[in-house]
């Protein structure tokens, strides 16, 4: 006998998906970033796609290649392209550019609440402050990743072997390392900019306690974690990788140190391929690698929902606005959901 | 589930014609779209937006395994263009300095780049007037022919015929296995470069040339060498393995490529093997094609070949 799963089982669509739209982008999304209560998506091949409540998506085009990354700037989005590119797109779609960087990639882009901004070509991160001030920082590899902390006065940048950390000051920026053999790309702060955690070329985390640069490893993860949020009250980093979302506590003084995880939202074999906390509230959304999306209370006791059916492709992308009034997921092969969480309780 | 994109890696010493074959890939029109991985702008001069230059970041994984060294570059070069859609192929032109393991590594090890491309042939450019000096002088010419699928042996109109037969001599001492294609401006048949899948196991079935007469070790001063064994008896499958598992988990850093055809006691299909360094790969390829007779025959190139006691252990597989 054949025991179908709850996914399997739905064949109507969820309360969700029937207020919501679909949209068909032929692309591949590569990262999304809200704003008020609307949602800045970028695309493989170049454009900014702009979804807002109950008005048409918009498409803008905007980099000359791919857009590579994003990153909210204040009330606008910063982007950066393989054209060597970095724009600001504003939310309805107007366009200026920031800076130019010849023929070579922009790979990552990182924005401070103060309007320090970042952009990383190769090995070296260009950094604007708010008055204009310019300086390239320099790294021993190529930049993985990169993240201001809350109050925009430190700069985090993973690459091979570690994180650099620079902090702002009165003429310059000043390095300081955090260490740890292997490849390092998406970096993170904790919300109380005590801890910094990477996510690795290897099937795993890692993090620091900056206080005392104590090593974190987070590992035991089948593949590799491509998607981490932060999410709750007393923070959880919530991690793709497994079949369940990982949710590492970081409420008390040693971060998950000597403490499991818990593991949320579980649809069969299927891998957790994104994830994303809903502002305000202790809970997240799980997307998968059937392209299911799985909603769950930060808790173990908790019934996870199915927001999203089964559909072809991987959920690569999944983004709430900060209001938490709605969603947008975005599958590998450019199926974009676009939805109200609200209004369906 | 996305298909794989062919990855064909491309490299030779400077001056050998690498930047002709380059340019021809990219300008003729052949209908496939290439995006290029290159190292310096400098040297082609190619204006193109699907050319992307690399750093050459070799790195180490963290389980402190050498030969899961991969290129951190090509992994996030590859992510890059992966976002495009509509690609037919990718080509990495590496320096003829540049260690071609971690580059074929990158292809096993990194499981985005195992999922998401295919390592489609390595192409080795030599150039027939200077490869005898280059190989004299570096260690890394031979490491470049001992990994190739295919040499392109060029400039064959500036040398004479005596001259080029010790030119493939040595080529073929190097590496028994791999297809040679002369030319004199790099002027091949793109469909005899791009395509080829020589990583697939069934290819290994049509390897032709030197693969093999019967037993031969090639001794040479060029550190590299090759060594074919042979056998009309059946090997043990329990003794094969073993054998074939702990060789490479010992002596992986210094074989380069290895590929076989096993005659397995008991087993009605052809077990086909091959391995860059550490990497393996095997599986049962088909039943043995009628009127031909049952051989094992087994190819290794690498480094230190002498000490490692191929011959014996080879032969204490065979059957009893």
């Amino acid at each position: 006998m054949t025991i179908l799963d709850p996914v399997q089982r739905e064949t109507d669509p969820t309360a969700i998906e029937a207020i919501g739209r679909y949209f068909i982008c032929d692309a591949v999304p590569t990262g999304l970033v809200a704003v008020g209560d609307t949602v800045v998506a970028g695309f493989g091949d170049g454009q900014i796609r702009i979804f807002r409540p109950d008005l048409p998506m918009q498409e803008v085009p905007a980099h000359g290649g791919a857009v590579l990354c994003l990153a909210r700037h204040g009330a606008s989005v910063l982007t950066g392209g393989d054209d060597g590119r970095v724009l600001l797109v504003d939310i309805v779609g107007n366009i200026t550019e920031l800076a130019a960087y010849g023929g070579r990639w922009v790979d990552c882009v990182a924005a401070a609440k103060n309007g320090t901004w970042a952009a990383s070509v190769g090995k070296t991160a260009h950094v604007c402050d708010s008055e204009g001030r310019t300086h390239a920082l320099d790294h021993p590899s190529t930049v993985g990743g990169m993240a201001f902390d809350r109050r925009g006065e430190r700069l985090a940048v993973a690459h091979y072997g570690g994180v650099t950390i620079w902090t702002r000051g009165r003429r310059d920026w000043k390095a300081s390392t955090l260490k740890w053999a292997g490849s390092h790309g998406a970096v993170t702060w904790s919300p109380d900019n005590r801890f910094i955690v990477t996510s690795m070329q290897e099937n795993s985390l890692h993090g620091w306690r900056l206080r005392d640069k104590a090593d974190m490893r987070m590992s035991g993860y089948p593949t590799k974690v491509k998607s981490i949020d932060w999410v709750g009250k007393n923070p959880h980093l919530a991690s793709s990788g497994a079949q369940e979302a990982i949710c590492w506590p970081f409420d008390g003084a040693n971060g998950p140190m000597g403490q499991r995880p818990l593991m949320l939202c579980h649809d069969g074999d299927a891998l957790a391929t994104a994830v994303v906390g809903l502002p305000g509230h202790d809970a997240l959304l799980t997307g998968f690698e059937n392209g299911v999306v799985l909603f769950s209370e930060l808790d173990t006791i908790a019934d996870p929902r199915v927001i999203k059916r089964r559909s072809g492709a991987a959920i690569t992308h999944l983004m709430v606005t900060p209001d938490a009034g709605w969603m947008l997921v975005a599958a590998e092969d450019g199926l974009v959901l676009w939805a109200p969480l609200g209004r369906a309780g | 589930m996305q298909d794989q994109i062919p990855v064909t890696v491309l490299t030779g010493f400077l001056g050998a014609g690498k930047t002709t074959l380059l340019n021809r890939i990219l300008t003729e029109n052949h209908g496939r779209k290439f995006a290029v991985i290159i190292n310096e702008f400098g040297e082609t001069g190619i204006d193109n937006d699907l050319v992307t230059q690399a750093d050459e970041e070799v790195f180490e994984m963290n389980n402190g395994c050498i030969c899961c060294t991969v290129r951190g570059d090509l992994i996030r070069i590859i992510g890059g263009l992966m976002k495009r859609k509509g690609l037919d192929g990718i080509l990495i032109e590496t320096t003829g300095l540049a260690d071609p393991a971690p580059v074929a590594q990158t292809f096993y090890v990194d499981a985005d780049m195992a999922a998401r491309t295919r390592l489609d042939a390595i192409l080795t450019v030599a150039d027939a007037v200077n490869l005898a000096t280059h190989l004299d002088e570096s260690h890394e010419a031979a490491e470049q022919i001992a990994f190739a699928d295919i040499v392109l042996l060029n400039k064959t109109d500036l040398v004479d015929a005596s001259a080029l037969a010790a030119v493939e001599a040595r080529l073929r001492a190097i590496n028994p296995t791999a297809k040679i294609i002369r030319t004199a401006r790099c002027d091949v048949d793109l469909d005899q470069v791009l395509g080829l899948k020589a990583f697939e196991l069934d290819r290994i079935l049509e390897i032709e040339p030197d693969f093999m007469e019967g037993d031969h070790a090639h001794e040479h001063d060029d550190g590299v060498t090759s060594i074919s064994l042979h056998s009309d008896v059946p090997m043990n499958p329990d003794a094969f393995q073993k054998w074939f598992s702990t060789l490479l988990r010992t002596q992986g850093q210094d074989l380069l490529r290895s590929k076989g055809i096993i005659d397995m006691a008991g087993e009605d299909e052809r077990y086909v093997i091959q391995g860059v360094h550490m990497l393996m790969d095997g599986n049962h390829m088909g039943p043995w094609p009628e009127g031909k007779k049952r051989e094992t025959k087994l190819v290794f190139i690498g480094r230190n070949l002498e000490a490692m006691n191929l011959r014996e252990g080879f032969e204490a597989c065979k059957a009893a």
